[in-house]
């Protein structure tokens, strides 16, 4: 081997030498910053992988917008101190990998001593994390987790709270509304994860009470990218309402893929990702998507306090429309945080954790109380796209708009 | 089962597997002449759909027409890859079973490195555009006319690329690395040009692929690897430096995945996966091999 | 130069000493460094296990995923029922078992075909775990008994000192020569008389029951899991690119390079989250390229530059990944 590649060799050692060296000297001044200048909140989420266009959409703006916000006033307001303390938001990248995002909070909790934690995206993630920040005793509100299984483990985990609309409602509102508008023959397919799998088997059992027909029902993997074969059969099987239980990118295709075969169901309900901002637009404008629905049913003209002031900054701050579900979530359960540690006065992780459990807070998607560690103030909520807006059209009492029916042929 | 039906498997197969086809294709130049298994081919896909993309975002330019563009461009990235890298390794490499194992290893550093470009640069949103979604129909089935378009162009590529091979002398000298790099070198191919040239043109076929892809389906800076394992399967399939046998072999996964997708459509993959397993374990010397 | 004592008498010595140490430090480190020891020495184990077989054999698997994997559903389905012990000797039972299978069905491939053949297994058992799991039993994601860091703290070193231990048992026998002699040969090694197919595969299970074993009580850590964690082809890559880094032919450099890139993970995971794909890639490329021979083999490099004389890149030690 030549000269030259030896010193390459020699070079190569020599740094990876002092990198191993200074790595523990710099972690270690890490956990020696001080303290009480700031109030440093936490969140290991997706930057990449597959969950980071959800985690990008919904979760992140509204992380950093709620933080600058709060620092524009001089920071949270610490009554123990008499004084408000600026806050700093750490954020780590899980890779949309559950053991990175364990490691990873573990490390913002052991090793970076963070004074709060915000959840990551998606329900498998909150799974992976819940055991985490209760055994250290961090309460965590999730703005993007539904499912069932959280209501069984809630008892060992008091410091989770599900803020998201939960399965059994949801599902027993799409029921309720498929009921009402004499639907009678569906096909149902979902996303082969935790949350497609949960959904599904939440509505499934409720259409079967409501006596409509299951005909065709099956799982697709989540990063698809072909659905055509059984958007074809579906549309052999002339059924009255496709229901998809889908993550953004099945949402894109599926919506996609359902217009080029002209799949025109009477009722098309799809998953998460209706609610952004950008399906308004990535078909060719809002007129094509008119009829769709979708989970989640917020907009700025719901009557909620601070709800269309929340909308104008989002636009604002990014340029861009907030979700019209988690989005609003999110915002609201940083609402609740700020409110929480007010009303105890100081960074007392479980006095927090006790009032976010009893209190009722106002919020942009309404007053919020959580009972069992859920949210109650939001049952059962399904939108659809009217002239450019995500209209309430279920729950019944919620409604912002008549539903659509039957949904208008694509044009 | 109508007629209907199984034309609609078959066709909606085919297209698919022209795709499958032109991929398979690239990696085989790949590895059949330069001897290395581009664990991050897929990611040359994924950097032709963006940067079609990109050029039609931000530009107007038509997407096949923007070809001419971003398929030289390619090109030449996979070209000086292959001299500043891989031809380096080469020389290091006491035998050709190092070479391989090195080479994968570094192919595996390159997946990291491109895949980590494309988020930076992109970030990891899902993106895409409309481009001749209108629905045609076509022997009595409806598909995109995008698809079409694609499944053309994937016929015509390879048409270019069959009479390359077999009519030009640059195609010969391909042909000839192919079955013996030393005996090639010694009938007075300039082996290095040829090497450099088929890991370029591996290249290019990912990203006429990626670009034709874009057209289809949505696309973030994850779609690679997928793509990869399909190619590294149907290689296989048609035997392992066997560049037509793994123009057939991608046809042959097309189909195969599209008739699967109608049973269930998470079972593809699995599906590859068997056929690959039982390919290995019965013929690993794939179909065509010799 | 006339060692006052034996070579093996002096590595058995460090080990108790050093195994002494590692006993002893829970109660003196931060909880997140325990954590942190965990991954390290699951990584060291990984990496160990793999290389016992693929290191002198030259057979690269990349199936180390499917074992460790294995042990973790081990974990998370019979953990319940059985005590933690029971559980990890289990883990590594049944992907020993498992490995004596895929050894006899794959007794002909060789090279790159037995690579991707490893790897295909590996993919095709996360997949269809994960269609079964989602449309058949409808449990994507299984809940494991949680264990607390220090328990699996010593867990993980007893496992970590019985691999070590069997390694070095096996390099230093006659088993370990007959393994080389595969690696550079394997029609010579027939010819001679080794077993050649006996012993691939009985090696091949070996190294996987430590796999196993590692991924049952390393499930305990993450609480939930799924196919995409418990299969993830980064189990499958890492222990692979940790021995090359760190020189494959001797143990110490398979130690060395596991703890330099798990550290180095930790820290460009949380420095840099934006690009540590890209450093890790470019590390890589620059490992293979510059130092093939690992972190070990650069020291035996230099060695040999300062003491100068003619540089020889081929070595007949087994000190590089490349039969030579």
């Amino acid at each position: 081997m030549n000269h030259r590649a030896k010193f390459f060799q020699l070079a190569v050692y020599i740094i990876l030498s002092i990198s191993l060296i200074t790595f523990p000297l710099t972690a270690y001044s890490q956990t020696k910053s001080a303290k009480t200048e700031k109030i440093r909140i936490g969140t290991a989420i997706s930057l990449s992988g597959p969950y980071s266009a959800g985690a990008g959409m919904t979760q992140i703006p509204n992380y950093n917008m709620w933080v600058e916000e709060v620092n524009a006033k001089g920071g949270l307001l610490i009554k123990k101190l008499n004084k408000r303390v600026p806050v700093e938001l750490i954020t780590y990248d899980d890779k949309s990998d559950i053991g990175t995002a364990v490691k990873l909070g573990e490390k913002l909790i052991l090793e970076e001593k963070g004074d709060l934690l915000l959840p990551p995206w998606g329900t498998a993630m909150h799974f992976a994390i819940a055991p985490v920040i209760n055994k250290y005793g961090y309460p965590v509100m999730g703005p993007t987790v539904s499912s069932e299984n959280l209501r069984e483990i809630a008892l060992k985990v008091p410091y989770f709270f599900g803020i998201l609309n939960m399965p059994r409602e949801q599902g027993a509102a799409l029921a309720d509304l498929l009921e009402e508008l004499g639907v009678k023959r569906v096909a149902l397919i979902y996303v082969a994860d935790a949350y497609g799998i949960e959904w599904t088997g939440k509505v499934a059992p409720d259409l079967g009470i409501k006596k409509i027909d299951v005909v065709i029902f099956k799982s697709y993997p989540g990063d698809v990218k072909d659905l055509s074969p059984l958007l074809k059969t579906i549309k052999a099987a002339d059924v009255d309402a496709l229901l998809c239980m889908s993550y953004p990118g099945d949402t894109f295709l599926i919506t996609k893929q359902a217009k080029e075969l002209g799949l025109n169901p009477k009722v098309l309900y799809l998953g998460v990702g209706v609610a952004f901002p950008v399906y308004k637009q990535m078909f060719g404008g809002p007129n094509v998507i008119e009829g769709i629905m979708g989970a989640g049913a917020w907009n700025p003209r719901v009557a909620y306090p601070g709800a269309k002031e929340y909308f104008e900054r989002h636009v604002k701050r990014w340029k861009t429309e907030p979700d019209r579900w988690a989005s609003a979530f999110t915002y609201a359960s940083l609402q609740i945080l700020e409110q929480s540690i007010e009303k105890v006065g100081s960074i007392d992780r479980k006095k927090i954790r006790d009032t976010i459990a009893t209190q009722t807070f106002p919020t942009v998607i309404g007053p919020v109380r959580f009972e069992g560690g859920f949210n109650v103030q939001s049952p059962g909520e399904i939108g659809q796209w009217q002239k450019g807006e995500f209209e309430v059209v279920a729950a019944k009492e919620k409604r912002t708009a008549k539903p659509i029916f039957p949904k208008p042929s694509w044009p | 089962m109508s007629l209907t039906l199984l034309l609609d498997i078959l066709i909606g197969g085919l297209m698919m597997g022209g795709l499958y086809a032109l991929i398979a294709v690239g990696l085989s130049l790949q590895y059949g002449v330069a001897r290395v298994l581009n664990v991050s081919h897929g990611e040359f896909i994924m950097l032709g759909a963006f940067a079609t993309y990109s050029l039609y975002i931000l530009f107007g330019i038509n997407p096949l027409l923007s070809l001419v563009v971003t398929g030289p461009l390619i090109f030449i990235v996979g070209f000086l890859i292959h001299r500043t890298l891989f031809k380096r390794l080469k020389r290091l490499s006491p035998t050709m079973d190092a070479f391989e194992g090195g080479s994968l290893l570094a192919s595996f550093g390159l997946l990291f490195i491109i895949q980590n470009v494309a988020l930076l640069i992109w970030g990891p949103d899902v993106k895409g555009y409309s481009y001749l979604s209108k629905t045609v129909s076509f022997l009595g089935a409806l598909y995109a006319a995008n698809r079409l378009v694609a499944l053309l162009f994937a016929i015509l590529i390879g048409i270019i690329f069959y009479y390359f091979l077999k009519r030009t002398r640059m195609g010969k000298a391909i042909r000839a690395a192919a079955q013996d790099v030393t005996t090639a070198q010694l009938m007075g191919v300039n082996i290095n040009f040829v090497l450099g040239l088929c890991f370029g043109l591996g290249a290019l076929m990912a990203g006429i692929a990626g670009s034709l892809t874009s057209m289809m389906f949505e696309i973030t800076p994850l779609i690679g690897l997928p793509y990869t394992i399909i190619s590294i399967i149907a290689v296989v399939l048609g035997g392992l430096g066997n560049i037509l046998g793994s123009l057939i072999g991608g046809l042959i996964l097309g189909l195969i995945g599209n008739i699967v997708m109608y049973i269930h459509p998470g079972l593809s993959l699995i599906a590859y996966y068997i056929i690959f397993l039982l390919l290995l374990l019965i013929k690993p010397t794939g179909i065509f091999g010799k | 130069m006339r060692r006052a004592i034996s070579k093996k008498i002096f590595y058995c010595m460090l080990f108790s000493l050093c195994s002494i140490l590692m006993a002893m430090i829970p109660p003196y480190v931060s909880p997140y460094t325990i954590i942190l020891l965990n991954s390290i020495f699951m990584y060291i184990v990984l990496t160990v296990s793999w290389a016992l077989f693929s290191g002198p054999t030259h057979y690269l698997s990349l199936a180390s995923a499917a074992f460790f994997g294995l042990g973790i559903y081990v974990s998370a389905i019979l953990g319940e029922m059985l005590p933690l012990l029971a559980v990890i000797a289990l883990g590594g039972f049944i992907s020993f078992l498992l490995a004596l299978l895929v050894g006899l069905s794959s007794l002909r491939l060789r090279g790159m075909y037995f690579t991707i053949f490893t790897f295909g297994l590996s993919e095709l058992i996360r997949h269809s775990v994960q269609w079964w799991e989602v449309n058949k039993t409808g449990t994507v994601g299984r809940w494991v008994i949680g264990v607390d860091h220090t328990t699996v703290y010593y867990v993980m070193l007893g496992i970590l000192l019985i691999t070590l231990a069997t390694t070095y048992a096996i390099k230093h026998s006659k088993y370990g020569l007959a393994l080389l002699s595969i690696g550079e040969s394997e029609e010579a090694a027939d010819h001679i008389g080794i077993s050649v197919n006996t012993l691939k595969i009985i090696t091949f299970a070996i190294s996987t029951f430590f796999m196993g074993a590692t991924g049952a009580i390393m499930a305990t850590r993450w609480s939930y899991i799924d196919s995409s964690i418990a299969f993830n082809p980064l189990f499958s890559f890492m222990p692979v690119l940790m021995a090359i880094f760190g020189g494959v032919g001797s143990i110490f450099g398979q130690i060395l390079g596991a703890g330099v890139l798990t550290l180095l993970a930790d820290f460009l995971l949380t420095k840099f989250p934006y690009y540590y794909m890209l450093l890790y890639g470019m590390i890589l490329v620059v490992v293979v390229l510059f130092v093939p021979k690992g972190l070990t083999g650069l020291k035996e490099e230099l060695k040999r530059w300062r003491e100068g004389g003619s540089v020889n890149p081929g070595r007949k030690d087994g000190a590089s990944i490349h039969p030579e």
